[in-house]
């Protein structure tokens, strides 16, 4: 979108100070990949110190390696509670976003997590003041990841003061998409500077500062950044959400509302605003294209401008609400630009296998990981203004067929010749089991955070 | 349509989908013709030109400014579809608004013009003030009604066919046919 404060700003290219920031935020997700999220609380000030000294030998920056170990990471960030532990400075403390200050929890009803998705329900202890530290450990493979894991817990050995509180593992399904059978990770902003070439070459690249705190974001402002400047500086917000995913009910639900596998599949890919093999709907409206689906020179390469009535791409499919790209550029009241998000989300549990139409009983689903500068324009204004209901797409009481807090209440409405297809009573076939709002700090905040003497 | 009022934690009532959003400013000594010069000129562009509908704001149902104490003060006074807090940065950093917002509120007290967003956000939260009443005649965002209108305009334009009468007989546009008569 071309906004008048961009005409404002020069287009100087931004020097990111890429030694400081950690690897995770800016760095593309391997693919196959396999992972661990540890969460741990610190009971005693001085042990977390030491467990962020320690830290700090194994977390990566983002400069870019040909080394091959180093494309296994380890990123680290806090809740808001955690820093309190830690024993940063009131002030310190208080100059953090809101948001992040009240926690995912506090923000349920916000956020739309109620009923079953209601923190009373979260898998413990996420949500609760318990979870301090975040460890998110990533690798193209098992034996890369046990190595990173090896180097987390010596990190934690001998350690009294610092518990070990939560463990999810995550894997790439061998099919390489998620619980619900779509490629994912696929939609991700160019970010300036980062040397990270963007996906869609339609769109410009989004100024650093979107992201890591300390650079000129899309206001031509900077961010509201922590203070002191040594912490908040090259850090960025992260949003945690684990996400179960009812897998038989969604495919019975497609089943149902289809007269054969084909109509399944076409109302699946309506819903997501993808084929299941990443195609997007605007390039391949009729039928999956795996080809175009793999090549990432391709399968992101597209705008909605041509298809504003949705006969391709339905305005409230999931991908088109979360990143409308330029479909909202005629209303005069959006900067998309302001409400982008770097993804790092991971699959976790089995594959329900194919054509099983009952629920197993075993957890699968998403774990949803944002990076960015702004939680609340960016994560808490997509999933409140664009997934959790249909106001901006002209159909208020529509949720998002995937991700938004379906109650059987809204529908999904399939443009199409001559009638369009009206879906009413959506159940929810996502549920939150959890979440947590952190902060990953620069390495310097990091090495600021261990010499901590209050 | 939900019809509830009711009070969210965002500023601003909010009837359904649309809410209320009103600002009050003190206009800067002196420049109270400036000011009015500058609303004669935007009641000229296109969308407050009388006659014309679609203003550059795709989710606002209608927009007064009304300068009153003498004009010394300023209103701007809107009804917003969505929590308009939650769009505060996209106004002020995409086109049309940010036009529109510069030519007006350089005449107010407190506005130190483009592109420091915190001060605007400062700016347009201290002159904000919640409605302590506030009904709506009709459900609807703006694009449902637009929708809605063009709809009737179809529907006329098929009960103006000779033929109509006929097509209506059909089962399935018995709701239609309950509306042709009047
Ligand atoms: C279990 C819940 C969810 C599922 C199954 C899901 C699935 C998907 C899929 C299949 C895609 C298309 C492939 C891709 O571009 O990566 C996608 C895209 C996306 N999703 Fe989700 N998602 C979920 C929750 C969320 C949530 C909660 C948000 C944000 C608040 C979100 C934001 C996005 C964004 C920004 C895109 C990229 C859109 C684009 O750039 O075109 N998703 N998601």
């Amino acid at each position: 979108m071309a906004t008048m404060v961009d005409n404002l700003t020069a287009r100087q290219s931004i020097n990111l100070e890429l030694d400081d920031i950690q690897s995770g935020a800016l760095h593309e997700r391997p693919s196959p990949y396999v992972g661990t999220y540890l969460l741990l609380r610190i009971d005693n000030r001085a042990a977390g110190r030491e467990l962020v000294r320690r830290l700090l030998g194994i977390v990566d920056s983002a400069r870019p390696s040909t080394d091959s170990a180093r494309d296994a990471w380890i990123t680290v960030a806090f809740t808001y509670e955690g820093l309190k532990a830690l024993g940063v400075p009131q002030d310190s403390l208080d100059s953090f976003a809101p948001e992040f200050k009240q926690g995912m929890a506090a923000r349920a009803a916000e956020l739309g997590d109620v009923g079953e998705s209601s923190p009373a329900h979260w898998e413990k202890p996420l949500g609760t003041p318990d979870v301090h530290v975040a460890l998110a450990a990533l690798s193209p493979d098992s034996t890369r990841l046990e190595a990173t894991l090896a180097r987390a817990r010596r990190a934690l050995e001998e350690l009294a003061g610092v518990t070990l509180i939560w463990r999810q593992d995550c894997y790439q399904l061998p099919t390489g998409r998620t619980s619900f059978g779509f490629k994912d990770g696929i939609g991700q902003p160019a970010v300036e500077g980062s040397g990270i070439a963007g996906s869609n070459p339609n769109e410009a690249p989004i100024k650093a500062g979107e992201f890591i705190l300390g650079y000129p974001d899309e206001t031509a402002g900077l961010p509201p950044m922590p203070t002191p400047d040594v912490l908040g500086r090259n850090g960025t917000y992260i949003v945690f959400r684990k996400l179960h995913t009812r897998v038989a009910a969604y495919r019975r639900y497609l089943q149902a509302k289809a007269k054969d596998r084909e109509g399944a599949a076409l109302l699946g890919a309506k819903m997501v605003g993808r084929w299941q093999s990443g195609a997007p709907l605007v390039l391949s409206p009729d039928r999956d294209d795996p080809e175009l689906g793999a090549d990432p020179h391709r399968n992101n390469d597209f705008l909605y401008r041509d298809d504003l009535r949705g006969f391709k791409c339905p305005a409230g499919a999931h991908a088109r609400r979360a990143n409308p790209r330029d479909a909202l550029d005629n209303d005069g009241s959006v900067n998309v630009g302001l409400h982008r998000m770097i993804r790092r989300g991971t699959s976790y549990g089995p594959m329900l296998p194919e054509g099983v139409l009952e629920e197993d009983g075993v957890d699968r689903g998403i774990i949803f990981v944002f990076a960015g500068a702004h939680l609340k324009r960016q994560f808490e204004f997509v999933k409140t203004q664009w997934l959790n209901n249909g106001i901006f797409i002209g159909v208020p009481i529509d949720k998002d067929p995937l991700a938004g807090p379906n109650d059987g209440s809204g529908g999904f409405t399939v443009p199409e010749k001559p009638i369009r297809r009206r879906l009413r009573n959506l159940p929810a076939f996502v549920v939150t089991r959890g979440g947590e709002y952190g902060f990953a700090p620069g390495l310097r905040a990091l090495r600021w955070l261990a010499e901590l003497e209050t | 349509m939900p019809t509830s009022l009711t009070e969210t934690t965002r500023p601003g009532l909010s009837v359904g989908p649309t809410s209320e959003f009103s600002l009050f400013f003190h206009v800067k000594l002196g420049q109270e013709e400036g000011l009015r010069e500058a609303l004669r000129a935007l009641q000229d562009t296109p969308g407050y030109r009388p006659g014309d509908y679609g203003m550059a704001v795709a989710t606002i149902h209608e927009a007064r400014f009304v300068l009153f104490d003498n004009d010394t003060r300023l209103a701007f006074v809107t009804s917003f579809d969505g929590p308009w807090d939650a769009y505060m940065e996209d106004f002020f950093t995409s086109g049309p608004t940010l036009a529109l917002f510069d030519v007006i509120f350089r005449h107010v007290e407190g506005y130190e013009g483009l592109p420091d967003l915190a001060a605007l956000k400062a700016l347009i939260y201290g002159a904000q003030e919640t409605a302590a009443a506030y009904a709506r005649n009709y459900g609807g965002t703006v694009m449902e009604i637009r929708k809605q209108q063009r709809v009737n305009d179809a529907f006329q334009q098929v009960l103006d066919d000779p033929k109509a009468a006929e097509a209506l007989q059909h089962r399935a546009l018995k709701p239609l046919l309950d509306e042709a008569g009047a």
